[in-house]
């Protein structure tokens, strides 16, 4: 059941200058979140009123509260990164369908950038079973997070180059049974090109409006037609999805 | 005593809120009872399945928002296979199915069949949906033949029959007019206005149809003045839409001379608002002893 609901903002916490956690306490919502779910989320002030939501993944559940990372990029991320604790924040959600669930599994995760929130969400719910390696890609030093072994464009961070660099070596080492992925399109890919034929769940990103699928906004090549990131998505089995439309 | 009865031509309305084609869903139900809306329109269908535009298919610009969305639809036998029985369930209020066809004859086609369908309390006639080839537009912008197929598929149905206008056209007079001889029952407009918006640090249009449909906040005053300039000529209601958020942006309507409005780009921005929407009407009217029907039509000069 998706809500839409103003809830006073429980934390604001700076990462670096480009990222921030955004919490909120909602123990309905934390009790139905799982990974690759999203929420649609703007700051409730005024300069915002008549602006599109902005689709962001749900980062982490503890206890009641949620958590976004978000980037800040435009007015609208910029106008969130702004809220202080008690701010209103408009939530709607939850929306999608998150990751499939495994178990017993060689499990590879990986995320370029901003795609980073929702596998570290899902490590979370999968390390307890799974035996799990977790790449992941920046632009600089500022789009690093915690995992297992970091790509950066320069190299300021962790190893040089593309975190698909780092996948092609650990399929040569290692027996991985099933691939999670969230980032950009190209990563995303590159990636399904790398490790098909494994089992590959991607999260996809698209300019979204209405996020609960009446718009048609959001499609992508996915099946036979289009599939919307907000309904269908926004995890696809990446054997699904069109690249070459992409 | 319900301030905010309205009519559509064959149509008694509870409530003056409509919604946009092709914006609204019974997902929304989820949020907030049905019962705050008049009339329920469905997003267009066509005689065939279409898939839709590849992506980008949206752009928020300043003050609104640009589509190309393509009229994405599981065609007339999906519609009545999949859907319809599905709202027919669900709904409480009037339901009216859009339309859009690619002939005089698909369009005749796609209502006799839909005729044929119990739980349709009317139809919009979507001439003017600008993100497509052949449906739409083509249609819409010539009175001579908004006259005639509006002929045609008046003499085909009782129920209300609301043809849906373009603002990309010189005279909407002219065609509000022709629609309104032909037999229209109501008219419903605008439709949106052509927009396009290009990254200007690479040169490419954000959008794969570069020249798409502007709706939101940013195209009210044109609205407005085409849903003024269309109730001096013709006699028939006019469902208003166009950038409406607020309560007050549709009393602006109301005044112009719309006798219901519906809401559509504005959901995307706030699931809620056709509540707020429908709840600041009742408050103003009462607080003025004024119901509807006092104010359609009466702006002064």
């Amino acid at each position: 059941m998706i809500s839409c609901k103003t809830l006073p903002l429980a934390e604001n916490r700076q990462l670096n200058a480009s990222y921030r956690v955004l919490v909120v306490r909602d123990a309905e919502m934390a009790a139905n979140c799982r990974p690759g779910m999203f929420c649609e989320l703007k700051a409730a002030v005024p300069e915002q009123e008549r602006k599109l939501f902005k689709p962001v993944s749900v980062y982490g559940v503890s206890g009641d509260e949620v958590s976004f990372l978000i980037k800040v990029i435009g007015p609208g991320t910029a106008s969130l990164a702004a809220l202080q604790p008690g701010d209103p924040l408009q939530v709607l959600g939850l929306l999608g369908n998150g990751f499939p669930i495994v178990e017993n599994k060689m499990v590879l995760l990986v995320s370029g950038g901003v795609g980073y929130p929702p596998l570290a969400y899902l490590r979370e719910f999968l390390e307890s079973d799974n035996d799990i390696h977790f790449l992941h890609g920046g632009a600089c030093a500022e789009d690093v997070f915690p995992c297992d072994e970091v790509f950066t464009d320069d190299g300021c961070a962790g190893k040089r180059g593309f975190v698909t660099d780092g996948v092609d070596k650990l399929l040569a080492e290692k027996n991985i049974d099933v691939v999670f992925s969230c980032g950009p399109l190209p990563m995303l890919k590159k990636l399904a090109q790398l490790v098909a034929p494994l089992p590959h769940y991607c999260s996809l990103e698209a300019y979204m409006a209405c996020g609960v699928g009446v718009c048609h906004g959001c499609a992508v090549p996915v099946g036979e037609d289009y599939s919307r990131v907000c309904k269908e998505g926004p995890v696809f089995e990446a054997a699904q999805v069109r690249w070459g439309e992409i | 005593m319900n301030p905010l009865a309205t009519s559509l031509g064959r149509l008694s309305l509870e409530s003056p809120v409509a919604v946009a084609s092709g914006t609204f869903g019974t997902e929304y139900f989820d949020l907030f009872p049905q019962a705050v809306l008049g009339l329920y329109i469905s997003k267009t269908i066509t005689m065939e399945p279409r898939e839709g535009n590849p992506p980008t298919r949206l752009y928020e610009t300043e003050a609104g928002l640009l589509n190309a969305i393509g009229l994405q639809n599981p065609g007339l036998q999906g519609f009545i296979r999949d859907e319809l029985p599905r709202l027919r369930d669900i709904l409480e209020i009037p339901l009216m199915v859009s339309f859009s066809g690619a002939s005089q004859d698909e369009f005749s086609q796609i209502l006799e069949t839909l005729e044929r369908e119990p739980g349709i309390s009317g139809y919009e006639v979507n001439v003017s949906c600008p993100n497509v080839e052949r449906e739409g537009i083509a249609f819409g912008a010539d009175p001579d033949v908004v006259f005639s197929l509006t002929r045609r598929l008046a003499a085909l149905t009782n129920k209300e029959l609301t043809v849906k206008l373009s603002p990309n056209v010189t005279d909407i007079a002219a065609i509000a007019q022709a629609a309104e001889t032909g037999g229209a029952t109501s008219l419903s407009l605008i439709n949106t206005l052509y927009g396009m918006a290009i990254d200007w640090k690479t040169g490419r249009s954000r959008i794969s149809r570069p020249v798409c449909g502007y709706s939101g906040t940013g195209i009210k005053p044109v609205a407005l003045a085409l849903t003024y300039k269309t109730a001096q000529t013709v006699r028939i209601p006019i469902l208003a839409l166009g950038g409406i958020f607020s309560w007050q942006d549709a009393l602006e309507f109301f005044y112009a001379g719309a006798s219901s409005i519906a809401v559509g780009t504005a959901f995307f921005s706030d699931p809620l608002v056709a509540v707020k929407l429908r709840d600041g009407l009742v408050d103003f009217l009462n607080s003025k002893g004024l119901s509807l029907k006092d104010i359609i039509g009466k702006v002064s000069l």
